[in-house]
Parts: C-alpha cells; sequence; structure tokens
C-alpha cells in the first residue's frame, strides 16, 4: 500500500472535522438538524478553503440513509458511496475543466428524473461561473422552478463573476481563508495523532507559508516529514521552505534607500549563494514594506518586540509613504512574473533593479542604524550607506540639475460641492468589466494639466464660512470664470451621499491608519448602502485580512460618520485602476519625461558627443 | 535507451528524495531552471519505480523485466504525458504533423484511462508529466481531478520549468522537490569533460545551467542568435520587417527568441542601473554603448513577459517580431507607451 498523502488522509469528512470555518458550519449544521432545506446554495472562497469538501459533506448530509442529518453517518451506503466517489445521485462537475463538453447539459437536463438510489438529487459544479452558456441555461432552468428532489452545491473562487439570476437563488455562504494560528493548530492535532516529533516553531513557519490553505498546509506538512526524516524541525522546515533570514532583505533596502546598485546586488547574490528562494524573498519583502508602511502611519501598530523594529524604524523614516507603497508594489508584481523571466534570478535581481531606477537620486540619509535590535548587531550596516557608489561603468559627468519640464500631475479633484456629483451608479457586481469604462480618477488623472484650475476644499480641511466657494479658473480666458455658491451640508463633516466615486482622492482627504496599503491596492466596485466593495489582487491576500478590512471601515465610519461596512475582494486576475497602480504609472511618466528633457538637453548632448561621457541613468530624477 | 544515470550535481537531490522511500508521495514535483537535468531525474525515478528487483534499493536494477521493458521503450505501465503531435486533418495529407506545444485536454482524458486501469505488472503505474507547465487551464483542471484522489498504485511525476505557472491547485497536490543548479565551477568541468571550449561563456549564456549551456555551444539556432543580437546591438540601422522575416523564416521556436531578447535586455538594464552583465559578457561593448537607457528599458521588460507568456500560442511569428522590435527601438527611444 503506497503511503496515502496527509491531504487526503485527513480530508474532513464530517462537519465536525472542519477546522476554521465555524460561522458557516454552524449555520448549515442547524439547517440540517431543523429540516430546513434551500435548494441551492454557493459557497464561495479562495482555493484550498474547503468548498468542495463542505459541498461533500452536505451530500452525505442530504442522503445519509439515517436521514437528512447534521451528522452524517458515515458507515450507510449513501455516506460510503459518496466518501469513494461514486454514487449515482451525487453529479459532480468541474465547470473549470469541463467547459467544452456537451454532456453536461444532458447530465443537467437529467435533473427532473427522480433520483435513483437516494433522497436527493445532489448536483455539485465547482468553478460554477465557468460553466459554458448551454450549460448554464440548462442549470439555470432547473433552478428557477427546483424539482423537491433536486439540490444544487454551487462553488466558486469568483462570486464576482456569477450573474445575479443565480446569486439570488442561492443560499449563499462565504468561506474564510484559515489565518495562521488555525493552521499551526491543525497540524499540531494531525502530528500527535500521527506521532511524528515536531517542533511547534516549526508548525508556526508551515502555518504562514501555507496561505490560508489547509490543503497547502498538509501538503507543505508531508514535504517537511521527508524533508526532515520522519521529524518537523524549524531548522529543516526554514531550509525547505527556503525562507529568508530578514536581513539579507534590510540589506537590499539599505541599499535601495542610499540608491546604491552595487550594493544591492551584492545582497541579491548573498541571496542567491545561500539556496534560498526569490520566491519567498520578494513576499517576504512586500511584508517588509508592509510594516515599513505601517510604521510610517501609526509608528504604534508595531509591536514593542519585533525583533526587526528599529531597522524597520530607520527605514520608514528615510523614505516617503509613496516611495514605500510603489516598492510594495513593485516586489508583488515582480514575485508574480518570477516565471517569466529568463530565469528566476534574472526575475528577481530585475524586480530590485526596477525599485532602484525609481528610487530618488542620491540616495536619501538613513539615520544612523541601531547598533542593537535584530540582525544588525551581529552584521554591521555596510559602509555603502554613507557613501553611494558610483555605478563603475558610468562615467559621471557635471550635468547641471534641469529645470523640471515634466508638468505636475493634477491633484485629484475631489471638490463634491462643484457641481452635484451625479447620484452613483456602481456597475452591478456581475457585469463583465469594460476596459473602456474608466473609474473617474482615471480621467482625471490624465487630464492636461494647467488647463483648469480648481481650488479645491477637501472635506477635512475647515470651512470658515458658511458656504464653499468653488473658483473654476479657464485659462483659455474665453469662458468667464464661474463661482458657484453651495449651501453648506448641515454639519460639515462629509457625506457618503456625496462621495463621487473618486476612491483616491478620498484617500486623500480622510486619516486611514494601517490599513493605508489595503486602501492603495484596493479598486473600489460599488459602494451602495454604505457597504464599500473593493477588489483586490490576490498577491495583496496579506493586506487584506479581516484585521486591515476592519481597520478600513473603521477608518471610513469615522471619515463619514456612519457606519460604513467594508467587503473586500481576492481576485486572481490584474486590477489596473487602484490608487497605487495610477500613482505608479504616473511616476513612469514622470520619470520618462524627466529623461527625455535631459537626454535631449543640448548641453548634455555635445558632451556625450565631444566626451563620450554618459548620463547616469536613474540620477535623472522629475521635480 | 533510456539513460538512469545521475548528472554529478543531483546526487544530494537523489539521496534526499530516497531517505525515505516508503513516504514518496503519490505526485512529485520537479523544479528547477531549464537544462539542469530534471527530465532525466524524473526519468530514473520512473524507472526506480518501475523496477521489479525486490533487493533494489536507491537505484533501478537495469536487468529485472520490468527495467527490460522500459529500456525496450514499451512498458505497460508508464506514460509520459508531453506536448504531443496534433492529430493529422488529412490522413492523405503527407504533410509533417504540426508540433503542438500543449498537453490538450483530450491527452488527460485517455491518460485517466491508463491511470485508472490496473497494472499490467507489478502494482506501480507511473506518469511523467514533461513540462507540466505546457498544459492549459482545461487540461490542467482536468488533470487536477486525476491527481487528487488517484487508484492505489498510480504514481505521477510531474516536471516544470517554471512552476509558478502551474495552477495552484495542482502544484498544492504535489510534492514540490526543487533540483539543484550546480555551481559555476562543476558545471564548467562537467563540460570541458563534453569537449565544450569556452564552458564559462556559454553557462552565461544560459544563466548557468549545464545542459542548455551545452546545448548553446552547438545549436543550429547559434547563427540566428548571433544575427538578432548584432542587428538589436545597432538600433540605428535595425530593419524590424526584415529582421522579422529572418526570424520567422528559421523556423526556430519564439519563446526562445523572445528569452534572447528578455536576456539582452537584462543585460542593458543591469550595467546601466549596477554595472552587471549576466548573459552576454561578450557583448559588452556593445551593451555598454545602449547602458544609459536603462531606466526606459524597464517598461519593455514587461512588454516582452508578455510575449512569452503568449509565445505557446499559436501566433503569427512575423507579426509578433515585428511588434517587439518596433516597441524595442520605441523604448531606446522613451517612447513605449501601453
Ligand atoms: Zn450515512
Ligand atoms: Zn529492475
Amino acid at each position: 500500500m503506497a503511503y496515502q498523502v496527509l491531504a487526503r488522509k485527513w480530508r474532513p469528512r464530517t462537519f465536525a472535522q472542519l477546522v476554521g470555518q465555524e460561522h458557516v458550519i454552524k449555520a448549515l449544521a442547524n439547517a440540517f438538524a431543523n429540516g430546513r432545506l434551500h435548494h441551492a446554495w454557493l459557497l464561495t472562497g479562495t482555493r484550498g478553503v474547503g468548498k468542495t469538501t463542505i459541498a461533500r459533506i452536505m451530500a452525505k448530509s442530504l442522503n445519509c440513509e439515517t436521514g437528512v442529518t447534521a451528522e452524517p453517518c458515515g458507515v450507510c451506503a449513501a455516506c460510503t458511496q459518496i466518501d469513494a466517489g461514486r454514487f449515482v445521485d451525487l453529479l459532480e462537475i468541474d465547470a473549470a475543466s469541463n467547459t467544452g463538453i456537451d454532456n453536461i447539459r444532458e447530465v443537467l437536463d437529467n435533473a427532473q428524473y427522480a433520483p435513483t438510489a437516494g433522497r436527493f438529487k445532489v448536483y455539485i459544479i465547482d468553478e460554477v461561473h465557468m460553466l459554458s452558456k448551454s450549460a448554464f441555461n440548462a442549470m439555470l432552468k432547473t433552478l428557477e422552478e427546483p424539482p423537491g428532489h433536486v439540490k444544487f452545491i454551487l462553488a466558486t473562487t469568483d462570486p464576482q463573476k456569477v450573474p445575479i439570476t443565480v446569486l439570488s437563488r442561492c443560499l449563499q455562504f462565504s468561506l474564510r481563508q484559515m489565518t495562521p494560528q488555525q493552521v499551526s493548530g491543525h497540524l499540531n492535532h494531525v502530528l500527535e495523532a500521527e506521532q511524528i516529533p515536531f517542533e511547534p516553531s516549526a508548525l508556526a513557519l508551515l502555518g504562514h507559508a501555507a496561505n490560508g490553505s489547509m490543503r497547502d498546509a498538509l501538503s507543505l506538512l508531508d514535504q517537511a516529514i521527508a524533508y526532515g526524516g520522519g521529524d518537523v524541525r524549524e531548522e529543516g522546515v526554514r531550509a525547505m521552505l527556503g525562507a529568508v533570514d530578514q536581513s539579507y532583505l534590510f540589506d537590499v533596502l539599505r541599499a535601495l534607500v542610499a540608491n546604491d546598485g552595487v550594493a544591492m546586488m551584492a545582497a541579491a547574490d548573498s541571496i542567491a549563494a545561500r539556496g534560498l528562494s526569490y520566491e519567498s524573498a520578494l513576499h517576504e519583502l512586500a511584508h517588509l514594506l508592509h510594516q515599513i508602511s505601517m510604521a510610517q502611519v501609526v509608528p504604534a501598530a508595531l509591536a514593542d518586540d519585533l525583533p526587526q523594529r528599529a531597522d524597520i524604524l530607520a527605514i520608514a523614516e528615510a523614505i516617503s509613504a509613496e516611495e514605500t507603497q510603489l516598492y510594495y508594489q513593485i516586489a508583488i508584481h515582480g514575485r508574480r512574473d518570477l516565471a517569466l523571466a529568463p530565469d528566476e534570478y534574472a526575475g528577481f535581481s530585475m524586480t530590485l533593479m526596477r525599485m532602484l531606477a525609481f528610487a530618488p537620486v542620491g540616495g536619501a540619509q538613513l539615520a544612523a542604524m541601531p547598533a542593537s535590535g535584530g540582525s544588525a548587531a551581529s552584521r554591521p550596516a555596510p559602509a555603502a550607506i554613507a557613501a553611494p557608489a558610483p555605478v563603475p561603468i558610468a562615467v559621471e559627468t557635471p550635468v547641471a540639475a534641469p529645470t523640471p519640464t515634466a508638468a505636475p500631475v493634477p491633484a485629484p479633484v475631489a471638490a463634491p460641492v462643484a457641481a452635484p456629483a451625479p447620484a452613483p451608479a456602481p456597475a452591478p457586481a456581475i457585469e463583465p468589466e469594460d476596459p473602456n469604462d474608466l473609474p473617474p480618477w482615471e480621467s482625471l488623472s490624465t487630464e492636461p494639466p494647467a488647463h483648469v484650475t480648481i481650488a479645491r476644499s477637501t472635506p477635512s480641511e475647515p470651512v470658515a464660512n458658511n458656504h464653499v466657494e468653488v473658483t473654476v479658473n479657464v485659462t483659455g480666458a474665453e469662458i468667464p470664470a464661474v463661482t458657484v455658491q453651495i449651501e453648506p451640508a448641515a454639519a460639515m463633516a462629509p457625506r457618503l451621499e456625496d462621495f463621487s466615486g473618486d476612491w483616491r482622492a478620498l484617500l486623500d482627504s480622510m486619516k486611514i491608519g494601517a490599513a493605508l496599503m489595503l486602501a492603495h491596492q484596493a479598486e473600489l466596485t460599488s459602494w451602495n448602502n454604505g457597504v464599500f466593495v473593493l477588489r483586490v489582487n490576490n498577491a495583496n491576500k496579506s493586506i487584506a485580512t479581516r484585521d486591515f478590512q476592519d481597520k478600513l471601515r473603521e477608518a471610513l465610519s469615522r471619515h463619514f460618520g456612519q457606519d460604513i461596512e467594508v467587503s473586500a475582494q481576492l481576485i486572481e486576475e490584474e486590477i489596473h485602476h487602484t490608487p497605487a497602480a495610477i500613482m505608479q504609472r504616473e511616476r513612469a511618466v514622470r520619470q520618462a519625461q524627466a529623461e527625455d528633457a535631459i537626454q535631449n538637453d543640448p548641453f548634455v548632448q555635445s558632451l556625450v558627443q565631444d566626451f563620450g561621457a554618459i548620463v547616469v541613468p536613474g540620477t535623472i530624477q522629475p521635480v | 535507451m533510456l539513460n538512469y544515470d545521475l548528472y554529478p550535481w543531483q546526487h544530494n537531490d537523489w539521496a534526499q528524495l530516497m531517505r525515505d522511500p516508503a513516504r514518496l508521495p503519490h505526485a512529485l514535483l520537479l523544479t528547477g531552471e531549464p537544462g539542469i537535468g530534471k527530465r532525466r531525474f524524473a526519468e530514473r525515478l520512473a524507472a526506480w519505480y518501475l523496477c521489479e528487483d525486490p533487493a533494489k534499493t536507491d537505484a533501478p536494477c537495469g536487468v529485472c523485466e520490468g527495467c527490460r521493458w522500459l529500456a525496450q521503450g514499451n512498458h505497460p505501465d508508464y506514460r509520459v504525458l508531453a506536448p504531443g503531435d496534433e492529430p493529422e486533418e488529412d490522413a492523405e495529407d503527407s504533410k509533417a504533423k504540426k508540433k503542438s506545444a500543449i498537453i490538450g485536454v483530450d491527452d488527460v482524458r485517455d491518460l485517466a484511462d491508463f491511470v485508472n486501469l490496473s497494472a499490467h505488472r507489478q502494482g506501480a503505474r507511473v506518469t511523467v508529466v514533461y513540462p507540466a507547465e505546457a498544459m492549459n487551464v482545461a487540461s490542467a483542471n482536468a488533470f487536477l481531478k486525476t491527481l487528487e484522489e488517484p487508484p492505489a498504485g498510480a504514481q505521477f511525476i510531474l516536471v516544470a520549468h517554471a512552476a509558478r505557472r502551474l495552477l495552484p491547485t495542482i502544484r498544492s497536490r504535489c510534492r514540490v522537490l526543487p533540483l539543484a543548479t550546480p555551481d559555476l565551477a562543476s558545471a564548467s568541468a562537467w563540460l570541458a569533460q563534453h569537449g565544450v571550449v569556452q564552458p564559462e561563456l556559454h553557462l552565461a549564456h544560459t544563466g548557468g545551467a549545464p545542459l542548455a549551456a551545452l546545448d548553446d555551444a552547438s545549436a543550429e539556432w547559434l547563427p540566428l542568435r548571433n544575427s538578432v543580437l548584432e542587428q538589436i546591438s545597432m538600433p540605428g540601422s535595425l530593419n524590424p520587417l526584415a529582421l522579422a522575416a529572418e526570424i520567422e523564416k528559421s523556423k526556430v521556436e519564439p519563446a526562445r527568441v523572445i528569452d534572447w531578447l528578455q536576456k539582452w535586455t537584462h543585460d542593458l538594464v543591469g550595467l546601466g542601473l549596477t554595472g552587471r552583465i549576466r548573459y552576454y559578457p561578450d557583448r559588452k561593448e556593445m551593451l555598454a554603448k545602449l547602458a544609459n537607457r536603462a531606466p526606459r528599458m524597464l517598461k519593455y521588460v514587461e512588454r516582452l513577459q508578455q510575449a512569452q507568456r503568449l509565445a505557446q500560442h499559436p501566433l503569427n511569428v512575423r507579426l509578433v517580431f515585428e511588434a517587439l522590435l518596433f516597441d524595442y527601438l520605441a523604448a531606446l527611444r522613451g517612447k513605449l507607451t501601453g
């Protein structure tokens, strides 16, 4: 008998065995216990949270020979056949792999016929949003007038793509990602039952690496047992995960702060030389930048006993909040694109160079690094920090700082008053995204500058008069300046009704605190009835935890003076309209313009021609 | 005839795997850069599973019946799932079959039949998937079901050059074994043994992967690479239309040519920003002339990544490279948008 992997062996077969979905389990178990049966359920959640596992337990609950129950017996014919995957009245359809097959439609058309062996004919449709059109229509037909013997259990990782016609007919449950503590707790239980020796600190590492998925956790645990030759120790797990010692990452960040490409590559090399995983290096780097960002906004948010606290604070002081956001974004993208580089080292080092290209000229001054605290004690800060080394092949020429020709990007206009903002009409969540349908801030930020200046009054600014004056000066001079008088809102607090949908401007105008990173990496899709629905790329999952969503909710509630809900949806696809993405694009444009200006500067041109001088790239900065 | 010998740099990884053979999982994912010998490692493991010698330790015996069937290439319990030949449209058409770069959903369905049948011989039924990232979304999802709850005795060995391109659900159902890229000294020594004259240079061209470097020293596409690199190193006289036509005519796979462009651009950026050349030290002079444009090439790096992502799809090769080369010129001028 071949070894059975832990993820299979420990797949939960009853509700009681499930970890971390108590809210869903309780509701489901109550319904089954009381015989209150809906005819369609929709389970949503990211991969590995247990959607199909729960669906199969539900199928047993419905068909167990002991009666509809919250505790299927597990031994009757129905239960055992469902567990073995060969129960005739359980039809499992994986829409992701079967989209091209016609017989799904047939299978769904057969729903009208009574079940053969069980009480109910149960359809489990995984990734239901990917069903082909004809299969979908067949399902909808049954869903609209379901025969009493049919139950649908639908699952999806992307509820936004499930049409409203389906959503409205389903009882929806969203499954949460497991916390690292829940994961390591369960691993602890598994190892004790398997009588395998372990160190708890090793389980904590695995708990983090599993990214909220119990299946990943068990798969990693299997690897760790094999790697450790039968036991699970921290050292082995660290090596297996290629986990990166943070001190290397601080070397990278210090080099970045000093704008020192040579030192940066040296730091990259030391990561490479130790065979560490570039993927986890970029993951950790993003995590570190997130901590730095928090330190910039709310220094108190860093735990006092955080090992690297002093280093984080030092970097947080040396770089701006905007740079931190930018570097974070670059790290996340670099990690995602590792597989597309010629090799992973190239992808990793290109990511670091990308940061370098955006680093401020000359390098910021890093406050003296603490002598104690974290690894800085054992590893003295590189000397390069004090004096940035020039890039060796470049010949530095005395180039006068260019007069900035890049026009400043217009500040996003928040004025909730200039003209009554049209009633927000957020696109229904189910409609496919139209690439031409840019959110308001997109069109604003690309508007040619200097044509219109709007003296704006942000909602948080104190307003002295009892009216807000908005002056629009149009430099074309054909249209006279307009002055609009608007009665003040009852209270001076910004009102949700006045919110135009300009997410970035909103963020600029309020205090967000620790959830800043989440807010900047999110795209606002709707804000009906005080529910702010945000889309966040899955890569940013670690900054979109319930914790940070709560913090954002609190900040928004404070700002608008009313209760706001925040619902952040993690999605796989790229999101282009987040404030962070827009800021990065703006910055790239400014950089290109500044470089163009200097490359085309006649004085520089003649230097280049006469002396073969090279403009040190990256030393040109938009002002 | 399969060669079961490990490459010199693989002994540690093999020993690691064989430390506890009883706990070998039903699905193993071998990862690492292209050209480090992952496939041979996978084949050796397959041979080990299929070897019927009751006294076998950590190597297939090579003489038992199982080993002999395998060596003859017709072991009934061994399958390789790889990008196949597309079926001929017309049997009478004598044109060569079109090589597909994709493992299709039908291939995976055929495999399910193989996996679910009982074994012909001692029990193990071994499938090598090479490379695993050649599965498209539909076939990967179909494979997922096979992988999740296979019957006893089914063993899967997946090989991936870029494991991150796999569906995460596939990765999480496998035990991942990253195979080592050898250090420069041992890779050079091995290449020298195989008659390569400038091992370090060829290793640079391939980012350190020895088998790829061996190929690099004698591949039939070398003239094209030289031509491409020479032409793009002189943007003033680069004619995108002519070069794209040349690339198309050569029949070299687009992904490989995009790889050269990526490496060239990587060196441009690296030299400009950090003074480093990774891939083409033999072209340092030409790189240095363009390196002052490093920051503006970052956008082009992204452009090439997009191209690489699409390179497996059947596209019009000439149009792809015309666009890429025009964009290259635009990037150098700081005019690449999008
Ligand atoms: Zn039962
Ligand atoms: Zn044998």
